[in-house]
Protein backbone atom coordinates (compact mmCIF):
# COMPACT_ATOMS: atom_id res chain seq x y z
CA UNK A 1 0.00 0.00 0.00
CA UNK A 2 2.92 2.49 1.03
CA UNK A 3 4.68 1.72 -2.51
CA UNK A 4 0.96 2.63 -4.28
CA UNK A 5 1.46 6.18 -2.14
CA UNK A 6 5.35 5.86 -3.11
CA UNK A 7 4.34 5.29 -6.81
CA UNK A 8 0.90 7.32 -7.26
CA UNK A 9 0.57 10.24 -4.48
CA UNK A 10 4.53 11.13 -4.04
CA UNK A 11 3.98 14.35 -1.82
CA UNK A 12 7.90 14.87 -1.75
CA UNK A 13 7.26 14.75 -5.96
CA UNK A 14 3.99 16.32 -5.99
CA UNK A 15 5.34 19.48 -4.01
CA UNK A 16 8.52 19.56 -5.98
CA UNK A 17 7.33 19.86 -9.19
CA UNK A 18 3.84 22.32 -8.30
CA UNK A 19 5.92 25.16 -9.83
CA UNK A 20 5.93 23.46 -12.93
CA UNK A 21 2.26 22.21 -13.01
CA UNK A 22 0.91 25.70 -11.79
CA UNK A 23 2.57 27.43 -15.22
CA UNK A 24 1.63 24.48 -17.08
CA UNK A 25 -1.92 25.31 -15.42
CA UNK A 26 -1.35 29.56 -16.49
CA UNK A 27 -0.96 28.22 -20.27
CA UNK A 28 -4.05 26.04 -20.42
CA UNK A 29 -6.02 28.98 -18.58
CA UNK A 30 -4.49 31.24 -21.34
CA UNK A 31 -5.71 28.78 -24.09
CA UNK A 32 -9.25 28.82 -22.77
CA UNK A 33 -9.17 32.41 -22.27
CA UNK A 34 -8.87 32.30 -26.40
CA UNK A 35 -10.75 29.29 -26.97
CA UNK A 36 -13.72 29.99 -25.39
CA UNK A 37 -14.58 33.68 -26.03
CA UNK A 38 -13.03 33.03 -29.84
CA UNK A 39 -14.92 29.93 -30.11
CA UNK A 40 -18.26 31.94 -28.86
CA UNK A 41 -17.59 34.74 -30.65
CA UNK A 42 -17.05 33.12 -34.43
CA UNK A 43 -19.92 30.72 -33.74
CA UNK A 44 -22.36 33.44 -32.85
CA UNK A 45 -21.02 35.27 -36.32
CA UNK A 46 -21.28 31.49 -38.00
CA UNK A 47 -25.22 30.91 -36.39
CA UNK A 48 -26.03 34.73 -37.45
CA UNK A 49 -24.47 34.25 -40.83
CA UNK A 50 -26.20 30.71 -41.38
CA UNK A 51 -30.05 33.01 -40.55
CA UNK A 52 -29.60 35.75 -42.50
CA UNK A 53 -28.40 34.56 -45.37
CA UNK A 54 -30.08 33.29 -48.42
CA UNK A 55 -30.89 29.77 -48.95
CA UNK A 56 -27.62 29.22 -50.96
CA UNK A 57 -25.41 30.27 -48.27
CA UNK A 58 -26.67 28.73 -45.47
CA UNK A 59 -26.06 25.30 -47.57
CA UNK A 60 -22.66 26.76 -48.75
CA UNK A 61 -22.06 27.21 -44.85
CA UNK A 62 -23.18 24.45 -43.51
CA UNK A 63 -20.96 22.61 -46.11
CA UNK A 64 -17.92 24.34 -44.18
CA UNK A 65 -19.29 23.77 -41.31
CA UNK A 66 -19.18 19.84 -41.75
CA UNK A 67 -15.61 20.22 -42.94
CA UNK A 68 -14.15 21.58 -40.31
CA UNK A 69 -15.88 18.75 -38.08
CA UNK A 70 -15.07 16.38 -40.07
CA UNK A 71 -11.53 16.79 -39.53
CA UNK A 72 -10.05 15.28 -35.96
CA UNK A 73 -9.39 18.78 -33.98
CA UNK A 74 -5.58 17.16 -33.25
CA UNK A 75 -4.77 16.77 -36.96
CA UNK A 76 -6.49 20.42 -37.92
CA UNK A 77 -4.33 21.22 -34.39
CA UNK A 78 -0.85 19.82 -36.41
CA UNK A 79 -1.96 21.05 -39.57
CA UNK A 80 -2.23 24.98 -37.83
CA UNK A 81 0.99 24.88 -35.86
CA UNK A 82 3.10 22.73 -38.34
CA UNK A 83 1.52 24.10 -41.56
CA UNK A 84 1.33 27.61 -41.42
CA UNK A 85 5.27 27.92 -41.16
CA UNK A 86 5.59 26.13 -44.62
CA UNK A 87 3.43 29.61 -45.54
CA UNK A 88 5.85 31.49 -44.21
CA UNK A 89 3.48 32.62 -40.65
CA UNK A 90 4.64 31.21 -37.68
CA UNK A 91 2.48 32.47 -34.74
CA UNK A 92 3.48 31.84 -31.53
CA UNK A 93 2.75 28.21 -30.01
CA UNK A 94 -0.16 29.54 -27.86
CA UNK A 95 -2.03 31.75 -30.94
CA UNK A 96 -1.68 28.80 -33.01
CA UNK A 97 -3.32 26.41 -30.81
CA UNK A 98 -5.77 28.68 -30.23
CA UNK A 99 -6.42 29.82 -33.90
CA UNK A 100 -7.03 25.89 -34.65
CA UNK A 101 -9.17 24.66 -31.58
CA UNK A 102 -11.38 28.03 -32.10
CA UNK A 103 -12.06 27.03 -35.66
CA UNK A 104 -12.96 23.42 -34.20
CA UNK A 105 -14.92 24.83 -30.90
CA UNK A 106 -17.00 27.61 -32.93
CA UNK A 107 -18.86 25.14 -35.55
CA UNK A 108 -20.24 23.41 -32.32
CA UNK A 109 -20.94 26.56 -30.92
CA UNK A 110 -22.10 28.10 -33.82
CA UNK A 111 -24.62 25.04 -34.26
CA UNK A 112 -25.44 25.08 -30.65
CA UNK A 113 -26.99 28.65 -31.04
CA UNK A 114 -28.49 28.22 -34.45
CA UNK A 115 -30.79 25.36 -32.71
CA UNK A 116 -31.34 28.18 -30.37
CA UNK A 117 -32.47 30.80 -32.84
CA UNK A 118 -34.58 28.11 -34.72
CA UNK A 119 -35.91 26.98 -31.69
CA UNK A 120 -38.05 30.33 -30.80
CA UNK A 121 -41.39 30.08 -32.87
CA UNK A 122 -41.59 32.08 -36.21
CA UNK A 123 -44.58 34.01 -34.63
CA UNK A 124 -42.22 35.60 -32.24
CA UNK A 125 -40.30 37.07 -35.19
CA UNK A 126 -43.66 38.16 -36.65
CA UNK A 127 -44.83 39.87 -33.62
CA UNK A 128 -41.81 42.03 -33.79
CA UNK A 129 -42.05 42.72 -37.17
CA UNK A 130 -46.02 44.02 -36.77
CA UNK A 131 -44.03 46.43 -34.79
CA UNK A 132 -41.67 47.62 -37.05
CA UNK A 133 -38.66 46.27 -35.65
CA UNK A 134 -35.64 45.28 -38.18
CA UNK A 135 -33.98 42.08 -38.28
CA UNK A 136 -30.67 42.75 -36.26
CA UNK A 137 -32.99 44.61 -33.31
CA UNK A 138 -35.39 41.38 -33.06
CA UNK A 139 -32.62 39.28 -32.80
CA UNK A 140 -30.98 41.56 -30.16
CA UNK A 141 -34.34 41.71 -28.16
CA UNK A 142 -36.38 39.11 -28.73
CA UNK A 143 -34.49 36.00 -30.63
CA UNK A 144 -31.59 35.65 -28.95
CA UNK A 145 -32.81 36.26 -25.25
CA UNK A 146 -34.96 33.37 -25.91
CA UNK A 147 -32.57 31.55 -27.85
CA UNK A 148 -29.30 31.40 -25.99
CA UNK A 149 -31.85 30.76 -22.63
CA UNK A 150 -33.04 27.74 -24.31
CA UNK A 151 -29.48 26.14 -25.30
CA UNK A 152 -27.93 27.21 -22.26
CA UNK A 153 -26.84 24.38 -21.55
CA UNK A 154 -25.56 22.65 -24.41
CA UNK A 155 -23.29 26.15 -24.69
CA UNK A 156 -22.13 25.32 -21.22
CA UNK A 157 -21.58 21.63 -22.17
CA UNK A 158 -19.15 22.73 -25.13
CA UNK A 159 -17.76 25.03 -23.33
CA UNK A 160 -16.53 22.15 -21.49
CA UNK A 161 -15.35 19.96 -24.15
CA UNK A 162 -13.64 23.35 -25.33
CA UNK A 163 -11.37 23.47 -22.30
CA UNK A 164 -10.58 19.51 -22.53
CA UNK A 165 -9.47 19.88 -26.07
CA UNK A 166 -7.08 22.16 -24.92
CA UNK A 167 -4.94 19.49 -23.37
CA UNK A 168 -4.71 18.35 -26.88
CA UNK A 169 -1.86 21.39 -27.28
CA UNK A 170 0.31 19.08 -25.35
CA UNK A 171 1.10 17.08 -28.55
CA UNK A 172 2.30 19.99 -30.20
CA UNK A 173 4.89 20.86 -27.66
CA UNK A 174 2.51 23.93 -25.49
CA UNK A 175 3.43 24.20 -21.88
CA UNK A 176 0.22 23.25 -20.91
CA UNK A 177 -0.69 21.31 -18.10
CA UNK A 178 -0.21 18.36 -19.41
CA UNK A 179 2.86 18.69 -21.09
CA UNK A 180 4.17 20.15 -17.86
CA UNK A 181 3.12 16.87 -15.82
CA UNK A 182 4.47 14.60 -18.61
CA UNK A 183 8.10 16.73 -18.02
CA UNK A 184 7.43 16.91 -14.20
CA UNK A 185 7.24 12.92 -14.48
CA UNK A 186 9.95 12.62 -16.23
CA UNK A 187 11.94 14.00 -14.32
CA UNK A 188 11.38 12.94 -11.27
CA UNK A 189 10.43 8.98 -12.65
CA UNK A 190 6.98 9.40 -11.02
CA UNK A 191 3.49 9.29 -12.32
CA UNK A 192 2.53 12.24 -8.93
CA UNK A 193 2.59 15.07 -11.31
CA UNK A 194 0.15 13.40 -13.64
CA UNK A 195 -1.95 12.98 -11.18
CA UNK A 196 -1.72 16.47 -9.91
CA UNK A 197 -2.45 17.27 -13.08
CA UNK A 198 -5.51 15.41 -13.17
CA UNK A 199 -6.63 17.25 -9.64
CA UNK A 200 -5.87 20.36 -11.41
CA UNK A 201 -8.16 19.47 -14.05
CA UNK A 202 -10.80 18.08 -12.05
CA UNK A 203 -10.23 21.35 -9.70
CA UNK A 204 -10.55 23.79 -13.42
CA UNK A 205 -13.87 21.86 -14.56
CA UNK A 206 -15.97 20.60 -11.29
CA UNK A 207 -17.65 24.23 -10.89
CA UNK A 208 -18.72 23.98 -14.67
CA UNK A 209 -20.07 20.30 -14.30
CA UNK A 210 -21.76 21.31 -11.64
CA UNK A 211 -23.39 24.24 -13.21
CA UNK A 212 -24.34 22.56 -15.98
CA UNK A 213 -26.04 19.79 -14.16
CA UNK A 214 -27.73 22.03 -12.34
CA UNK A 215 -29.45 23.69 -15.88
CA UNK A 216 -30.03 20.09 -16.32
CA UNK A 217 -28.36 19.31 -20.10
CA UNK A 218 -26.08 16.24 -20.84
CA UNK A 219 -23.03 16.05 -18.56
CA UNK A 220 -21.56 14.89 -21.69
CA UNK A 221 -22.00 16.03 -25.51
CA UNK A 222 -22.26 13.55 -28.06
CA UNK A 223 -19.13 14.06 -29.88
CA UNK B 1 -65.29 60.50 -43.74
CA UNK B 2 -60.76 59.96 -44.21
CA UNK B 3 -60.02 56.24 -45.92
CA UNK B 4 -56.87 54.97 -43.34
CA UNK B 5 -56.98 52.12 -45.04
CA UNK B 6 -57.81 51.01 -48.58
CA UNK B 7 -57.83 47.16 -50.48
CA UNK B 8 -57.34 47.29 -54.10
CA UNK B 9 -58.09 44.21 -55.95
CA UNK B 10 -56.09 42.27 -53.30
CA UNK B 11 -55.52 38.85 -54.80
CA UNK B 12 -53.20 35.92 -53.03
CA UNK B 13 -52.49 32.16 -53.47
CA UNK B 14 -50.57 29.86 -51.41
CA UNK B 15 -49.01 27.13 -53.95
CA UNK B 16 -51.16 27.89 -56.61
CA UNK B 17 -54.24 27.78 -54.65
CA UNK B 18 -55.89 31.19 -54.32
CA UNK B 19 -56.95 32.36 -51.21
CA UNK B 20 -57.83 35.46 -51.61
CA UNK B 21 -59.60 37.18 -54.77
CA UNK B 22 -59.79 40.72 -55.57
CA UNK B 23 -60.10 42.19 -52.57
CA UNK B 24 -61.87 46.16 -52.46
CA UNK B 25 -61.98 47.27 -48.59
CA UNK B 26 -61.90 50.49 -47.13
CA UNK B 27 -61.66 51.47 -43.86
CA UNK B 28 -62.50 55.03 -42.64
CA UNK B 29 -60.91 56.83 -39.85
CA UNK B 30 -62.23 56.02 -36.43
CA UNK B 31 -64.53 53.06 -38.64
CA UNK B 32 -64.70 49.32 -37.14
CA UNK B 33 -65.02 47.05 -39.80
CA UNK B 34 -65.67 43.56 -39.43
CA UNK B 35 -64.56 40.65 -41.19
CA UNK B 36 -66.87 37.01 -40.71
CA UNK B 37 -66.95 34.16 -42.46
CA UNK B 38 -65.93 30.40 -42.11
CA UNK B 39 -62.63 28.89 -41.23
CA UNK B 40 -60.54 29.17 -44.12
CA UNK B 41 -61.84 31.93 -45.73
CA UNK B 42 -59.14 34.05 -45.89
CA UNK B 43 -59.96 36.65 -43.15
CA UNK B 44 -56.17 35.93 -41.50
CA UNK B 45 -54.67 36.38 -44.95
CA UNK B 46 -56.67 39.52 -45.38
CA UNK B 47 -55.36 41.21 -42.62
CA UNK B 48 -51.41 39.95 -43.05
CA UNK B 49 -51.65 41.31 -46.52
CA UNK B 50 -52.41 45.00 -44.76
CA UNK B 51 -49.13 44.65 -43.78
CA UNK B 52 -47.35 42.48 -45.85
CA UNK B 53 -46.32 40.11 -43.17
CA UNK B 54 -47.94 38.30 -45.99
CA UNK B 55 -46.93 39.11 -49.68
CA UNK B 56 -50.09 39.41 -51.73
CA UNK B 57 -49.29 38.46 -55.20
CA UNK B 58 -52.02 40.77 -56.93
CA UNK B 59 -53.21 44.33 -56.30
CA UNK B 60 -52.47 47.18 -53.89
CA UNK B 61 -53.23 48.07 -50.51
CA UNK B 62 -53.16 51.96 -49.83
CA UNK B 63 -52.41 53.69 -45.96
CA UNK B 64 -52.72 56.72 -45.71
CA UNK B 65 -53.18 57.62 -49.14
CA UNK B 66 -49.39 55.53 -50.12
CA UNK B 67 -49.40 52.43 -51.26
CA UNK B 68 -47.87 50.37 -48.63
CA UNK B 69 -43.99 50.18 -49.35
CA UNK B 70 -42.13 46.83 -50.26
CA UNK B 71 -39.47 46.49 -47.46
CA UNK B 72 -37.21 48.54 -45.62
CA UNK B 73 -37.10 50.88 -43.36
CA UNK B 74 -40.16 52.49 -45.02
CA UNK B 75 -42.15 49.42 -44.84
CA UNK B 76 -41.26 49.26 -40.77
CA UNK B 77 -42.53 53.07 -40.32
CA UNK B 78 -45.45 51.70 -42.00
CA UNK B 79 -46.23 48.91 -39.82
CA UNK B 80 -45.40 50.93 -36.40
CA UNK B 81 -48.88 52.87 -37.18
CA UNK B 82 -50.91 49.58 -38.36
CA UNK B 83 -50.90 47.90 -35.46
CA UNK B 84 -51.60 44.12 -35.62
CA UNK B 85 -53.24 41.87 -32.31
CA UNK B 86 -52.81 37.63 -33.00
CA UNK B 87 -55.40 35.59 -31.92
CA UNK B 88 -52.47 33.41 -29.81
CA UNK B 89 -50.89 37.33 -28.38
CA UNK B 90 -47.71 36.14 -29.18
CA UNK B 91 -46.19 37.85 -26.47
CA UNK B 92 -42.48 38.42 -25.64
CA UNK B 93 -42.55 35.83 -22.86
CA UNK B 94 -39.19 37.09 -21.59
CA UNK B 95 -40.51 40.61 -21.03
CA UNK B 96 -42.59 41.54 -18.74
CA UNK B 97 -45.94 43.56 -19.68
CA UNK B 98 -44.62 47.16 -19.62
CA UNK B 99 -41.06 45.83 -21.14
CA UNK B 100 -43.60 43.92 -24.01
CA UNK B 101 -45.41 47.70 -24.85
CA UNK B 102 -41.84 49.63 -24.54
CA UNK B 103 -39.78 47.31 -27.10
CA UNK B 104 -40.91 48.87 -30.39
CA UNK B 105 -41.33 52.22 -29.21
CA UNK B 106 -37.47 51.91 -28.23
CA UNK B 107 -36.19 50.18 -30.65
CA UNK B 108 -38.34 50.93 -33.95
CA UNK B 109 -39.61 54.26 -33.38
CA UNK B 110 -36.56 55.54 -31.77
CA UNK B 111 -37.67 57.09 -28.32
CA UNK B 112 -35.83 57.50 -25.05
CA UNK B 113 -36.18 54.76 -22.88
CA UNK B 114 -37.93 57.37 -20.62
CA UNK B 115 -40.56 57.98 -23.45
CA UNK B 116 -40.90 54.73 -24.22
CA UNK B 117 -42.03 53.31 -20.89
CA UNK B 118 -44.09 56.29 -20.68
CA UNK B 119 -46.15 55.30 -23.86
CA UNK B 120 -46.05 51.93 -22.64
CA UNK B 121 -47.54 52.65 -19.55
CA UNK B 122 -50.59 54.54 -20.91
CA UNK B 123 -51.24 52.24 -23.39
CA UNK B 124 -51.40 49.68 -20.65
CA UNK B 125 -53.39 52.28 -18.82
CA UNK B 126 -56.20 52.00 -21.34
CA UNK B 127 -56.52 48.54 -21.34
CA UNK B 128 -57.13 48.29 -18.08
CA UNK B 129 -53.80 46.78 -17.12
CA UNK B 130 -51.90 49.60 -15.50
CA UNK B 131 -51.55 48.11 -12.39
CA UNK B 132 -50.02 45.11 -13.75
CA UNK B 133 -46.87 46.44 -15.62
CA UNK B 134 -44.02 44.33 -13.38
CA UNK B 135 -45.85 41.03 -14.65
CA UNK B 136 -44.11 38.68 -16.59
CA UNK B 137 -46.90 37.01 -19.71
CA UNK B 138 -47.33 33.83 -17.92
CA UNK B 139 -48.43 35.18 -14.68
CA UNK B 140 -51.43 36.58 -16.82
CA UNK B 141 -54.99 34.97 -17.52
CA UNK B 142 -55.18 35.26 -21.41
CA UNK B 143 -57.42 37.74 -21.13
CA UNK B 144 -55.01 39.63 -19.57
CA UNK B 145 -52.48 38.93 -22.16
CA UNK B 146 -54.52 39.35 -25.05
CA UNK B 147 -54.74 42.90 -23.38
CA UNK B 148 -50.98 43.51 -23.03
CA UNK B 149 -50.85 42.59 -26.70
CA UNK B 150 -53.38 45.35 -27.72
CA UNK B 151 -51.10 47.77 -25.41
CA UNK B 152 -47.74 46.68 -27.08
CA UNK B 153 -49.65 47.88 -30.68
CA UNK B 154 -51.42 51.06 -29.15
CA UNK B 155 -47.94 51.87 -27.64
CA UNK B 156 -47.02 53.03 -31.24
CA UNK B 157 -49.93 54.96 -31.39
CA UNK B 158 -51.14 53.21 -34.44
CA UNK B 159 -53.44 54.62 -37.05
CA UNK B 160 -55.67 51.48 -37.34
CA UNK B 161 -55.55 47.70 -35.82
CA UNK B 162 -55.59 44.52 -37.28
CA UNK B 163 -56.84 42.20 -34.64
CA UNK B 164 -56.75 38.63 -36.07
CA UNK B 165 -59.92 36.97 -33.69
CA UNK B 166 -58.79 38.33 -30.68
CA UNK B 167 -60.94 36.61 -28.51
CA UNK B 168 -61.03 33.06 -30.35
CA UNK B 169 -57.63 31.56 -27.88
CA UNK B 170 -59.99 32.57 -24.45
CA UNK B 171 -62.09 31.01 -21.96
CA UNK B 172 -65.31 32.01 -21.98
CA UNK B 173 -65.64 33.96 -19.30
CA UNK B 174 -62.17 36.09 -20.77
CA UNK B 175 -64.07 37.18 -24.01
CA UNK B 176 -65.98 40.25 -22.22
CA UNK B 177 -62.33 41.87 -20.73
CA UNK B 178 -61.06 42.10 -24.37
CA UNK B 179 -64.35 42.86 -25.81
CA UNK B 180 -64.28 46.15 -23.23
CA UNK B 181 -61.16 47.16 -24.11
CA UNK B 182 -61.84 47.12 -28.12
CA UNK B 183 -65.03 48.88 -27.68
CA UNK B 184 -63.45 51.44 -25.67
CA UNK B 185 -61.04 51.80 -28.48
CA UNK B 186 -63.78 52.40 -30.81
CA UNK B 187 -65.03 55.19 -28.66
CA UNK B 188 -61.66 56.79 -28.48
CA UNK B 189 -62.13 56.87 -32.56
CA UNK B 190 -58.81 54.20 -33.71
CA UNK B 191 -60.35 52.78 -36.76
CA UNK B 192 -59.77 48.98 -36.53
CA UNK B 193 -59.99 45.78 -38.93
CA UNK B 194 -61.07 42.61 -36.91
CA UNK B 195 -61.25 39.14 -38.24
CA UNK B 196 -64.03 37.76 -35.50
CA UNK B 197 -66.32 34.96 -34.74
CA UNK B 198 -68.22 36.95 -31.78
CA UNK B 199 -71.65 37.70 -34.20
CA UNK B 200 -73.65 39.59 -31.10
CA UNK B 201 -70.00 41.82 -30.79
CA UNK B 202 -69.87 42.59 -34.61
CA UNK B 203 -73.24 43.52 -34.60
CA UNK B 204 -73.25 46.04 -31.81
CA UNK B 205 -69.60 47.25 -32.19
CA UNK B 206 -69.01 47.58 -36.06
CA UNK B 207 -69.89 49.72 -38.52
CA UNK B 208 -69.48 47.76 -41.30
CA UNK B 209 -69.15 43.59 -41.51
CA UNK B 210 -67.70 41.95 -44.59
CA UNK B 211 -68.56 38.77 -45.09
CA UNK B 212 -65.92 36.50 -46.87
CA UNK B 213 -66.30 33.26 -48.16
CA UNK B 214 -63.46 31.34 -50.56
CA UNK B 215 -60.91 34.17 -50.40
CA UNK B 216 -63.93 37.04 -51.93
CA UNK B 217 -66.38 39.39 -49.90
CA UNK B 218 -69.51 38.41 -50.92
CA UNK B 219 -71.06 40.76 -48.88
CA UNK B 220 -69.97 43.99 -46.94
CA UNK B 221 -72.44 46.41 -45.26
CA UNK B 222 -73.65 47.86 -41.95
CA UNK B 223 -74.44 45.11 -39.47
CA UNK B 224 -78.18 44.71 -39.64
CA UNK B 225 -78.00 44.62 -43.79
CA UNK B 226 -75.06 41.43 -43.39
CA UNK B 227 -77.34 40.01 -40.45
CA UNK B 228 -81.09 40.30 -40.89
CA UNK B 229 -80.94 40.80 -44.27
CA UNK B 230 -78.31 38.28 -46.20
CA UNK B 231 -78.47 38.37 -49.75
CA UNK B 232 -76.14 35.21 -50.69
CA UNK B 233 -77.17 32.11 -50.25
CA UNK B 234 -73.32 31.30 -48.66
CA UNK B 235 -74.09 34.16 -45.98
CA UNK B 236 -77.91 32.74 -44.96
CA UNK B 237 -76.05 29.50 -44.97
CA UNK B 238 -72.97 30.26 -43.00
CA UNK B 239 -75.30 32.79 -40.59
CA UNK B 240 -78.06 30.15 -39.89
CA UNK B 241 -74.96 27.73 -38.22
CA UNK B 242 -74.14 29.91 -35.81
N1 LIG C 1 -48.81 30.11 -45.03
C1 LIG C 1 -49.72 29.42 -45.72
N2 LIG C 1 -49.34 28.45 -46.57
C2 LIG C 1 -50.25 27.77 -47.29
N3 LIG C 1 -51.56 27.98 -47.23
C3 LIG C 1 -52.02 28.93 -46.42
C4 LIG C 1 -51.12 29.70 -45.61
N4 LIG C 1 -51.86 30.57 -44.90
C5 LIG C 1 -53.15 30.36 -45.23
N5 LIG C 1 -53.25 29.37 -46.15
C6 LIG C 1 -54.51 28.90 -46.77
O1 LIG C 1 -55.22 30.02 -47.20
C7 LIG C 1 -56.62 29.86 -46.93
C8 LIG C 1 -57.10 31.00 -46.08
O2 LIG C 1 -56.53 30.89 -44.78
P1 LIG C 1 -56.75 31.91 -43.61
O3 LIG C 1 -55.89 31.48 -42.49
O4 LIG C 1 -56.58 33.27 -44.14
O5 LIG C 1 -58.28 31.67 -43.25
P2 LIG C 1 -59.12 32.23 -42.03
O6 LIG C 1 -60.36 32.78 -42.58
O7 LIG C 1 -58.27 33.11 -41.19
O8 LIG C 1 -59.46 30.89 -41.21
P3 LIG C 1 -59.65 30.68 -39.64
O9 LIG C 1 -61.02 31.16 -39.30
O10 LIG C 1 -59.53 29.20 -39.47
O11 LIG C 1 -58.56 31.45 -38.95
C9 LIG C 1 -56.77 28.52 -46.28
O12 LIG C 1 -57.14 27.59 -47.27
C10 LIG C 1 -55.41 28.20 -45.78
O13 LIG C 1 -55.17 26.81 -45.78
MG1 LIG D 1 -57.49 32.98 -39.26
Amino acid sequence: MSEFFQTFLNLEVMRESSGLLLRGLWVTVQACLIVVPGGLLFGAGLSLAQTLAPAWGTRALSWGVDVVRAFPPLVLLVLVVHGLPFLGIEPPPLLGVGIALTINTSTYYGEILRAGILSIEPTQWEAARSTGLGTAATLRHVILPQGVRNVLPDLAGNTLEAVKLTSLASVVALPDLLRMARVAQGVHFNPSPLILAALLYLALLWPLVRLIRRLGGRAVLPA
Amino acid sequence: MNTVLELRGVGKAFAGVPALRDIHLAVGTSELVALIGPSGSGKSTLLRCCNRLTEPDAGEVVFEGSPVPAGGAELASVRRRMGMVFQAFNLYPHLNALENAALAPRRAAGLSQGEAEGAAREALERVGLGDRTAAMPDELSGGQQQRVAIARALALRPRILLLDEPTSALDPELVGSVLRVIRSLKEDGVAMLIATHEIAFAREAADRIAFLADGEILECGPPEEILDRPKSERLQHFLSRL
